[in-house]
Parts: structure tokens; C-alpha cells; sequence
């Protein structure tokens, strides 16, 4: 298991150099950050999001976000979102996206992962989990 | 009659503030499509939402209600125009053998540089397709090579080579479809796509 890992991750790393990339920023307005770890990065159009990466708005802040299968992001203000996971093969465009809605709100229109399979993207907020099957939507967590 | 009048107005009011609700609205192209409520306070529930134009609470026991699109609060509809658009594509055809673009394809750089001007933080890929003759794993080595070629002619005109990412598909998603096997011009292409 361990070894089957680490040669997905050797063929990832070697099939594309810039693999950690999973999308970027397009506009960011307001108080906007992007928590990596414990570094609290500050996101411009081009800044590029990885896997893990949490999104986060004060109350005038606002940002959107293009992924490499298509699907695109808008935060609105007072939110916390997060990236859990997005596996994605460029080459088949199937993979597996998770994203969580702590707080505040999200804009959401699918891409190819959506498309790959049923329940391949999926959204988690504080009481629910979602199956996206291909669509443009809304999820709204008010405090 | 009045209780229950009373209890969908309560409801109705839960959903618009103060519970976490999904707004489902009608997709780009105009497709069907839908949401599945797959768990709600830590139980498996099994809820389809593909009404269209409709909001779902998501705490309780989800019930969707139709809303009116021309209604969106401000804050909705403030998010929904802070959306990125749509990726832009467009496909390419080469002179036999090269990487320089035939007549009809060669308007298109500019058209690729005038999208990348206007989505600040862009990114591009470069795909390539093969036809179907030769083993599908050939196909996709051929197909990754192509992409990188053409990667490095775009670069060469003048896209910024940071922003710019080459993917092989080989033979899946032909234009033409084909039996295996067989050669096809229309499907050895590459595609940009600007997003």
C-alpha cells in the first residue's frame, strides 16, 4: 500500500512538474487569505491553489477561482472554505474533488470531475454532505 | 389549514437566513442537472435536488421549495457575477508534420493572446488528440509530445510559457468517430483551452 503510493506520487511528480497546482486565484477583493498550513498567504489574480488549501473572506472580501478540470469557485464575504481534496488526471479527466463549507457562502459551476463519475465531486457543510452531478449552485452556511 | 400556512412560513423563513441551504440554479448550456443529499445531520439520506430554480434547507429534514429566479438576494446575485467565465477553447490544425499553423488556424493565436489579456491569473492548456491508428498507449505519448511542441511554438509567439500546461488525450474524445485503426486528419488536433 505504502509503495503503491509512493510510485503514484513519483508518476504525478514526474508526469507534470507543476502538479501541486489545482487552480488559481482569478479576482480577489477585499480582506481575502488563503491558509496553507500554518502560513496565511494572500491571494492576487494568478496565485496558485493546492490541494489543502483553505479559503478564507472578512466581511468585504470576495474571490473566485478557475480549477484545471473547468469547475470555478466564487467566495463570498464572511466565508471559510476549504479544498480537501482534488485528485484530477488530465489525461483521463476523471478524478475526485472534496470541498468543505465551514462558513459563509459558495458559487459553484461543475467541471470534469462532476462529469467523471457519479458522486465524484462532492460538498461538505457543517450538517450535510453533497453529490454534485453536474450543475450550477449555490450552498449558503450562515453563522 | 392555518397551522400548516404557518409552519411552511416558518420554514420558508429557517431557509432564507439562518439555516444552511443549496440554491440550485439552471446550469450554463441549459443541461439537467442536479444535486444529491447524501447525508444530512449525520444520517444517510438518499435526496435527488434537480428542480431547477429551487432552494434546499440543509439542516432538519431537507425539503426543496421553487424560488424565483428574477428574486435572488443581492448577496446571491453578487456572487454569482463574481463567477470566473467560461473557459475559452479553441482547436488548432498544423501543416503535415509541423508545428506551424495552417492558413485558417494561424487568426487564432491572436485570439488566444487577446484571452489570456482579458482573465487576469489565466491559465492554459495545450491537449493533444491522435486518430486512432497505432496502440492507445502509443497514442498517448504521441499525443503529450504534439501538446509540448505546440507549447513551445505558442511560447515562441509570444504566450507566457509559466501559464501554459501540455496534456496527451491519444484517442479518446475523437471528432471524427472511427473504427480503431484508422487514420483521420479531423482527429489529430490540438485544443487550447484559456481559463
Amino acid at each position: 500500500m505504502k509503495r503503491g503510493l509512493l510510485l503514484v506520487g513519483l508518476l504525478l511528480a514526474s508526469a507534470q512538474p507543476g502538479w501541486a497546482e489545482i487552480a488559481r486565484i482569478k479576482r480577489s477583493a477585499g480582506t481575502t487569505a488563503v491558509e496553507r498550513g500554518k502560513a496565511r498567504l494572500t491571494p492576487a489574480p494568478g496565485f496558485q491553489i493546492q490541494p489543502g488549501d483553505v479559503l478564507v473572506t472578512g466581511k468585504d472580501g470576495q474571490m473566485s477561482l478557475t480549477f484545471i478540470d473547468d469547475t470555478r469557485f466564487a467566495v463570498g464575504p464572511n466565508s471559510r472554505i476549504s479544498v480537501d481534496q482534488f485528485d484530477y488526471n488530465r489525461t483521463t479527466q476523471a478524478g475526485t474533488f472534496l470541498t468543505s463549507v465551514n462558513r459563509g457562502s459558495l458559487a459553484v459551476i461543475s467541471g470534469q470531475i462532476a462529469k467523471s463519475r457519479q458522486d465524484a465531486m462532492k460538498v461538505r457543510t457543517p450538517t450535510s454532505l453533497l453529490g454534485v452531478r453536474g450543475t450550477k449552485f449555490i450552498v449558503e452556511v450562515p453563522k | 389549514m392555518s397551522r400548516v400556512l404557518l409552519v411552511i412560513a416558518a420554514t420558508g423563513l429557517l431557509a432564507g437566513c439562518a439555516t444552511p441551504s443549496l440554491t440550485l440554479l439552471p446550469s450554463e448550456e441549459g443541461k439537467q442537472g442536479a444535486v444529491a443529499v447524501l447525508e444530512e445531520n449525520g444520517r444517510a439520506v438518499d435526496m435527488v435536488v434537480s428542480e431547477l430554480n429551487s432552494r434546499t434547507n440543509l439542516s432538519g429534514s431537507p425539503r426543496t421549495r421553487s424560488i424565483d429566479p428574477s428574486k435572488l438576494s443581492a448577496r446571491q446575485l453578487a456572487l454569482l457575477q463574481t463567477l470566473p467565465p467560461p473557459p475559452a477553447r479553441l482547436t488548432l490544425y498544423f501543416q503535415e508534420g509541423t508545428t506551424r499553423l495552417t492558413p485558417e488556424s494561424a487568426p487564432g493565436l491572436d485570439f488566444l493572446k487577446a484571452e489570456v489579456r482579458e482573465r487576469p491569473g489565466a491559465e492554459v492548456q495545450v491537449t493533444g488528440y491522435t486518430d486512432t491508428l497505432g496502440s492507445a498507449d502509443d497514442n498517448d505519448a504521441l499525443s503529450q509530445r504534439r501538446a509540448e511542441e505546440v507549447l513551445s511554438a505558442l511560447a515562441d509567439q509570444g504566450l507566457d510559457r509559466t501559464m501554459m500546461n501540455a496534456v496527451g488525450r491519444g484517442e479518446r474524445e475523437l471528432r471524427v468517430k472511427t473504427e480503431d485503426g484508422v487514420r483521420e486528419p479531423a482527429n489529430r488536433r490540438v485544443v487550447v483551452t484559456v481559463r
